[in-house]
């Protein structure tokens, strides 16, 4: 771990909040620079005290998870941010990843998984749980079902690697498992995001397109 | 308790109809008893048998008051009896004009014997209405009899007479009676419908009343037992504490988490097919059940199956659980859910220290266990189960066809 980390913890839950804290700054993982109660708040937060990673929960008053995160990464797209949930969140978590969110962490992670993730998200790594693998390997099939979509799609290769994340794999494995390096592995990953995230802005154009916003008024 | 109320309701509505018609029956004999008295009092010629014939007509008044008191008349006796009146009452009138007078209506029936029909037809339905008119029929017939009128000497017009009579005599008993009859059947009508608008409250209040708890678990309770796990994990890692017990804690706390997070993650009965499970549900709590080894369960979807074959999945899944638990050493396991393309693939891989899979070892070693609960299951369902395993860990996966 490369130095304090500076984090900042959105979720309604002042006790969650307080545990996480003092989680991490235990574990010298990071530095809590930021906390916010709810999506609105943590948009401001973001603005003022830039942090390098941020925690953020899905379920919150005013402004939503997913929302916060698609308006924090736009503004700013060097701020990580990581979905920290619960079960029985998924549409919003793969909407939030969609949005611009780095990776999803269930509630129940370790305070290790926790600590390895914010690294990762730091570093500039997609933090790909198995549960994120598997709604996006969903998502990808999904449309991919419906013929000649003008949108990206997955290369085997990629497929491969995400069944393989999904099923618990982890990066190291899979590369000695294909035989490619564990930088290759990283590169798939990243890719898989990237296309997850740029089907959002196809979704957005086709919604677009059929509401007859691309004619711009005379 | 709102079943019952509205049972109750529905009565009252049928009998409140019914007492509605028996006061227009009521009514009705007191304006018959008067056109019968002025009959009487004004008939041409005057009675053969005056006394006999104002006897009678006082007996009609008489029971006329009488069934003025409320409820008097649904009962069997009354019915019969005011039946009996009226068949006296008929044949009386016969007796008391002056020989062969009565040619073609006795005075008596013209009116009051109505009444009794309908009494019939309001308690007993139109067929009982319609029967009731029979005897009074009879009566008619009898009357001429009386009066002196021998049968085969009947002119015709004497018969469509009695004819006439009996037939609006039905037609009164059945008509009242289809009446009552209706207003008893759009009561009940309404009762299903009341009933059914209490049913689908109470569902919307239980449906709500669930969202609210689901609402305050995960607000609070959810949310403590979140942070008591973590706790309790960070406070046995430091070991300033006996560490067996604060783990203990953790996982009680672990277990209680999942638990109420399954309660309110589970969908309402009603909207789930029967004879179908949510397979990833199924198999994170048998996961959770397995505990020691931590289990992220992953999965393209919810995946839908019929509850047959997911009892037998889960069955695999809860062996291969145990046996990595009792075997692998390992840290961490991950159960993976895929169904693509009518094949249900379920991958259960752990990062334990691996085993030699080899059948014929493991039979005769007779570790039954991995074969019968496991290959023997999948196989059943017609699918096959893969093993591979090395000194990095186990992956075990069962394909079956969907």
């Amino acid at each position: 771990m490369t130095g304090s980390i500076r984090l900042m913890i959105a979720d309604d839950h002042p006790v969650w909040r307080d545990g996480l804290r003092s989680d991490v700054e235990r574990r010298g993982v990071a530095e809590v620079v930021a906390e916010a109660s709810d999506g609105g708040e943590a948009i401001e937060r973001a603005r003022e005290s830039m942090p390098e990673v941020i925690l953020m929960d899905l379920n919150m008053p005013t402004v939503g998870g997913v929302e916060a995160t698609r308006r924090i990464t736009e503004e700013s797209p060097h701020i990580k941010v990581l979905i920290l949930s619960a079960t029985g969140e998924e549409a919003d978590v793969l909407e939030a990843v969609k949005a611009g969110a780095s990776g999803y962490l269930l509630k129940s992670a370790t305070g290790e998984e926790l600590a390895d993730a914010i690294g990762r998200a730091r570093d500039g790594e997609p933090v790909f749980t198995p549960s994120l693998a598997g709604l996006v390997l969903n998502e990808f099939r999904r449309v991919a079902t419906q013929e000649r979509s003008p949108e990206p799609t997955l290369t085997p290769r990629e497929n491969e690697v995400l069944v393989l994340v999904a099923k618990g794999y982890t990066y190291r494995e899979i590369a000695e498992r294909l035989f490619i390096s564990v930088k290759t592995v990283q590169n798939h990953v990243q890719n898989i995001l990237t296309k997850l995230q740029l089907r959002k802005r196809y979704e957005l154009m086709r919604y677009a397109i059929s509401k007859g916003l691309d004619r711009l008024p005379d | 308790m709102a079943g019952r109320e509205a049972a109750l309701s529905s009565d009252s509505q049928a009998a409140r109809g019914r007492r509605a018609l028996f006061g227009a029956v009521r009514l009705f004999r007191w304006a018959a008893l008067a056109w019968m008295v002025a009959l009487a009092a004004t008939v041409p010629g005057g009675f053969e048998r005056p006394e006999v014939a104002w006897a009678a007509i006082g007996a009609a008044g008489a029971w006329s008051a009488w069934a003025t008191v409320p409820n008097q008349e649904r009962r069997a006796a009354a019915l019969w009896f005011e039946l009996a009146l009226a068949f006296g009452l008929i044949v009386v009138s016969g007796y008391v004009a002056p020989e062969g007078a009565v040619t073609e209506r006795p005075f008596f029936a013209t009116a009051w014997p109505a009444a009794a029909v309908a009494a019939w037809g309001v308690a007993r339905g139109p067929v009982a209405g319609a029967a009731a008119a029979l005897p009074l029929g009879a009566a008619l017939m009898l009357s001429r009899i009386v009066n002196g009128v021998a049968v085969d000497s009947l002119e015709a017009t004497q018969v469509q007479a009695i004819a006439n009579g009996t037939v609006m005599f039905i037609l009164a008993g059945s008509a009242v009676g289809l009446v009552s009859r209706l207003l008893e059947r759009s009561a009940l009508e309404q009762h299903a419908l009341l009933e059914e608008t209490m049913r689908a409250l109470e569902r919307t209040t239980r449906l709500e009343e669930r969202e609210r708890l689901g609402r305050a678990i995960h607000d609070s309770v959810l949310q403590s037992l979140a942070m008591v796990h973590k706790r309790g994990r960070e406070l046995a890692a430091d070991g300033d504490v006996p560490p067996g017990q604060v783990a203990e804690l953790a996982e009680m706390a672990a277990k209680q988490e999942a638990e109420l997070r399954a309660l309110i993650v589970r969908e309402p009965e009603d909207d789930s097919p029967s004879g179908s499970v949510l397979l990833r549900e199924e198999i994170e709590r048998v996961a959770r059940e397995t505990g020691k080894v931590p289990v992220t369960v992953s999965s393209t979807g919810p995946t839908r199956v019929r509850a047959q074959l997911g009892e037998e999945i889960v069955a695999a899944v809860r062996q291969a659980l145990e046996n990595l638990a009792r075997h692998a050493d390992a840290t961490r396991a991950t159960v993976f859910v895929d169904a693509a393309n009518d094949i249900l693939s379920i991958t259960v891989k752990d990062d334990g220290k691996g085993f030699v899979y080899d059948e014929e070892e493991l039979r005769a070693a007779g570790k039954l266990g991995l074969l019968q609960s496991m290959k023997g299951r999948i196989e059943g369902l017609g699918g096959q189960m893969f093993v591979a395993s090395s000194d990095r860990g186990t992956e075990v996966e069962f394909r079956v066809p969907l």
